[in-house]
């Protein structure tokens, strides 16, 4: 279970214990507004590793599944920038351009690679196998 | 060929402390002037290996990984599979032109094979 998924089955959970348990109350809870929320749960907007750490602690999730989660956030958006034309196969590069601090890129890369999702071909060339997920 | 051990290589959550610990206990050398930003330790010495530090997959304790410096890395996986192994990290080009790729013996142990880049 990805943590988008996560969301979903706890949203669910609180609904069947209360019906009229609102999106709105779910989004409240997370410390979010509800449209941010709305459009993670549909896919229109990404998570960020930050989002999914703080949504994990509200939430109680595990400290593994928050960590494992956060990666996986970090992971898709190394592989969103390399899948853009100027990509450069330089961690620093990536680091400089996404914001994240150089071991969490180099983490995401070991995570991508060990999945099969991208592939040091060359020293000039990395190629990515899918896109990423919102 | 004798497939050596040519580098070693610790996994850690806390890499940096990890690094400064061994380069000062042993006075090796410390740089990530690379691509990747790997930190690199090296005696400055022919004998032994050189090694260097990467951060751990989370959730993960520290551990070491030895790499072997072998002629064909497709040809080391392959016959590995045959022995019974796994690959963990697929082939991998990196970017000073090392080929290396991580597998797992039959027992769960990780190591690296290697076929380094020709330097000047």
């Amino acid at each position: 279970m990805n943590f988008r998924e996560a969301l979903h089955a706890e949203l669910a959970a609180r609904r069947r214990r209360n019906a009229r348990y609102s999106l709105r109350a779910f989004a409240r809870f997370l410390g979010t507004d509800h449209s941010t929320l709305s459009q993670i749960l549909r896919s229109r907007r990404s998570l960020s590793a930050h989002m999914v750490a703080r949504f994990g602690r509200r939430l109680g999730l595990s400290a593994a599944f928050v960590a494992e989660a956060c990666q996986q956030q970090i992971a898709e958006s190394v592989l969103r920038l390399a899948r853009t034309k100027s990509f450069r196969p330089n961690s620093r590069w990536i680091a400089t351009r996404t914001g994240l601090p150089l071991d969490s890129v180099n983490s995401a890369l070991d995570h991508l690679i060990r999945h099969g999702d991208l592939v040091m071909e060359s020293p000039e060339r990395w190629t990515t196998t899918r896109p990423a997920y919102a | 060929m004798p497939n050596p051990v040519v580098r070693w290589q610790i996994l850690s959550p806390t890499p940096d402390k990890v690094a400064g610990f061994y380069q000062k206990l042993f006075d090796w050398k410390l740089s990530q002037a690379n691509a990747l930003g790997y930190r690199e330790l090296t005696s400055g010495d022919k004998a032994g290996a050189d090694g260097g530090v990467w951060p751990a997959p989370p959730g993960v304790n520290g551990f070491v990984q030895l790499f072997v410096e072998v002629p064909d890395v497709d040809a080391a996986i392959t016959k590995a599979l045959s022995l019974g192994g796994k690959v963990l990290v697929p082939k991998s080009v990196l970017p000073d032109g090392d080929t290396m790729a991580v597998l797992h013996d039959p027992t769960g142990i990780s190591f690296g094979v290697c076929a380094l880049k020709k330097r000047a």
